[in-house]
């Protein structure tokens, strides 16, 4: 009687149907990963046998030890996670000085600057890519971990989210400060920066991200195997004829579980942060 | 207090800044200086990790270096896929490699960009070379405007693989090598069994197959100068219908809804496919397969072609080291070393005509009838290809399509491709 009551109650009635729907759509968005922890542990010869299956009739862990054998996979590791958290608390530094600049000083030009310089975001970076290969040529930068981090530390679209952060808040928070004699960096570094934390962990989370999956211009500034990073390092795993799938799908677990980690540690602001820069990448 | 440190912490290493610059300019420097060797950049895609052939080229450079010293030759590589953008990149980026590999299509687009250099002064100051012993098919591919632009490093061929298995079952006698596609249809038909859902034959219905199957039929798609568009020449219409009959008019080829996404080689692999064509790369895969299974050169119509992917190792043409380059790029592609390794490890063949070399080769089975994948060779074509390649390949394979799901006639299609690849060469 409880149960019919309940069933018969629309509230409850919408709230499983809700619920329902929701559990069919995250099974729909979680059977991609599935496949790929499934694949990785597969042998070649059961990646595409028919009829598929999700669990593997021979569970192995070859895969994982043949891409230790095939690359430096520490280092490879290390490079990543090396370049993603300098270039991120790079960003983060430069984007929150360059933000209190534009949002809390008065100077002049500052917004035909600050036009200019978001601007730069509209320039998509497969055309900037050959003259910033040059630039690291000059700097003798190929190659090098420095042409793997710094290009990505000042980033306009950092600089924008923070600033738009910053300009709300109210001045006499600093107006006092400098009466006590305190300096601009002063301020930027005990008043700002405390009240920006929720915008500099989304902006962190953000440029965390970019920083990991970034493809493209690592394969074209790095030429030694020793500074590669996962990205690049699991494009290799394709074979111009043949591409061995469960070694790729091994690559990418490796690839997906520090994301999934900073995911979940920072899932608030991840949420937040997409709520706010009213974003989705 | 605190603040001031702070500051001074992160200023620091800005400042110290233009003194690493120096440090790492003269480390550069100084390494230049004191290498007498000439140091040659090898880039490459056929050393991809995946394949296992890192280890194999990594042996091949010590091989060089013992008997060239004074040349260091160092290796970089990238996936295939991302090569040639890479490889633009550094070209525009003032850092090329030396020596690199290139596949024929794109091949010819740096040929005609003047980024390689003319091999044929080397070739012919050197006294202990010869083009002869190249597979001239191979060799004359990488020759452009008279120019010897690509030396032929590897090649593979495609081929007819077959179920040997089920033609015994259906009492069909094995491909023969003059067959035409018309005898291939024939006996895919008495092998057909849609109930048990095997297939007599399998041939993709792209512009790949498309290209080859015009020139089986005597066509072309341009004039020899490239001057002029003939896609919808009665040859190839003729070609196309044959194409898209397998699966239409005879029913020995799945259509895409037949197969539902089963890709070729799973299909052949589960032993329900009798024939189809496909590259030796083939064979490692097919290696432990629990039928039996043979290679034939691949049907024709008129006449015989089949597809050939070669790569060349050309020499960038304003490279610093011009002798050390040509000493790696006649060693990668000739040396009794390279073909010894290469046999050995399945790596692609080398295109030398020396039967020496390939024993071993011939020797192994599957699949038995080894000889096939140099007598496909005789056959070989090229590719066409024209400046906008890309384009030209999207159009074609539009028309290919739109005849597939029924909408055009052959003809009609053609005729359309033919008009917008026309304005391309404009």
């Amino acid at each position: 009687m409880i149960e019919r009551e309940k069933l018969s109650n629309p509230k409850a009635a919408t709230k499983t149907l809700f619920y329902m729907v929701l559990i069919l759509f995250s099974f729909f968005m979680i059977i991609p990963f599935l496949w790929m922890i499934s694949t990785s542990l597969k042998l070649n010869q059961y990646v595409l046998s028919i009829p598929p299956r999700l669990i593997p009739e021979k569970i192995t862990i070859t895969n994982y030890l043949r891409l230790t054998e095939i690359f430096p996979m520490t280092r490879i590791v290390f490079n990543s996670l090396f370049v993603a958290v300098t270039m991120t608390t790079g960003q983060v530094f430069v984007s929150s000085m360059a933000a209190y600049a534009f949002a809390r000083m008065k100077f002049r030009g500052k917004s035909a600057i600050f036009l200019l310089y978001l601007a730069t975001l509209m320039i998509p970076f497969q055309v900037i890519i050959t003259p910033l290969f040059i630039l690291m040529r000059y700097l003798r930068w190929t190659n090098t971990y420095q042409a793997l981090i710094f290009p990505g530390i000042f980033n306009a679209f950092g600089t924008f989210l923070l600033r738009q952060f910053l300009l709300p808040l109210p001045r006499d928070l600093e107006e006092s400060a400098f009466l006590d004699g305190a300096n601009h960096f002063m301020v930027y570094w005990r008043i700002i920066l405390p009240l920006a934390k929720p915008a500099l962990a989304t902006l962190a989370v953000l440029a965390y991200m970019e920083a990991w999956n970034s493809f493209l211009w690592p394969l074209m500034v790095i030429r030694d195997t020793g500074r590669m990073t996962l990205p690049v390092g699991l494009a290799t795993l394709h074979g111009r004829y043949l591409t061995e799938w469960n070694l790729v799908m091994a690559g990418a677990v490796i690839t997906v579980v520090p994301m999934i980690i900073v995911f979940l540690l920072a899932q608030k602001y991840f949420v937040k942060g997409i709520a706010q820069s009213g974003l989705k990448q | 207090m605190k603040t001031r440190k702070m500051v001074l912490l992160l200023v620091l290493p800005l400042l110290l800044f233009p003194f690493y610059l120096g440090a790492a300019g003269q480390r550069e420097k100084g390494k230049e200086g004191e290498a007498k060797a000439a140091e040659i950049v090898f880039f490459n895609f056929s050393a991809a990790p995946v394949a296992g052939h890192q280890e194999d080229m990594k042996k091949l450079v010590d091989i060089f270096e013992e008997q060239n010293r004074g040349i260091d030759v160092k290796l970089e590589t990238a996936p295939f896929s991302e090569y040639f953008t890479k490889l633009q990149t550094l070209i525009a980026g003032g850092l090329a490699p030396d020596v690199f590999e290139l596949n024929y299509e794109n091949f010819v687009n740096y040929a005609s960009k003047g980024v390689l250099l003319d091999m044929s002064s080397l070739a012919d100051s050197d006294s202990t070379f010869t083009s002869d012993i190249f597979y001239p098919r191979a060799y004359n591919a990488f020759n452009y405007k008279g120019m010897q632009l690509g030396l032929p490093e590897s090649f593979s061929t495609v081929v007819l693989f077959y179920n040997k298995d089920l033609f015994d079952q259906a009492g069909v006698g094995y491909p023969k090598e003059d067959w035409t596609w018309e005898e291939a249809i024939v006996a895919a038909k008495k092998i057909t069994n849609r109930e048990k859902g095997i297939w007599g034959l399998n041939s993709g219905i792209q512009f790949w197959e498309f290209y080859k199957k015009v020139a089986q039929n005597g066509g072309s798609l341009f004039n020899e100068e490239k001057t002029e568009v003939t896609i919808d020449a009665p040859e190839n219409v003729e070609a196309l219908e044959m194409m898209v009959s397998l699966v239409k008019e005879h029913g020995v080829m799945p259509s895409e809804a037949e197969r539902g996404g089963v890709p070729d080689e799973e299909l052949f692999k589960s032993g329900k496919l009798a024939m189809y064509v496909s590259g030796i790369w083939m064979f490692d895969v097919f290696k432990a397969l629990p039928f039996s299974w043979d290679i034939q050169v691949e049907p024709g119509m008129k006449r015989k072609a089949t597809h050939f992917f070669a790569n060349a190792v050309s020499i960038f043409a304003a490279t610093r080291h011009r002798d050390a380059a040509w000493k790696w790029a006649r060693f990668l592609t000739s040396s009794p070393e390279m073909a010894k390794i290469r046999i050995e490890t399945g790596w692609e063949l080398p295109a030398l005509t020396n039967k020496e070399y390939l024993k071993g080769y011939l020797e192994k089975s599957p699949p038995q009838n080894r000889d096939v994948v140099f007598k496909s060779l005789e056959y070989a074509i090229v590719p066409p290809v024209i400046e906008r390649q890309n384009e030209m390949q999207d159009i074609i394979n539009q028309a290919i399509e739109h005849v597939s799901l029924g909408k055009l006639s052959p003809k009609e299609a053609l005729a359309q491709a033919d008009a917008k690849v026309e304005k391309l060469l404009k």
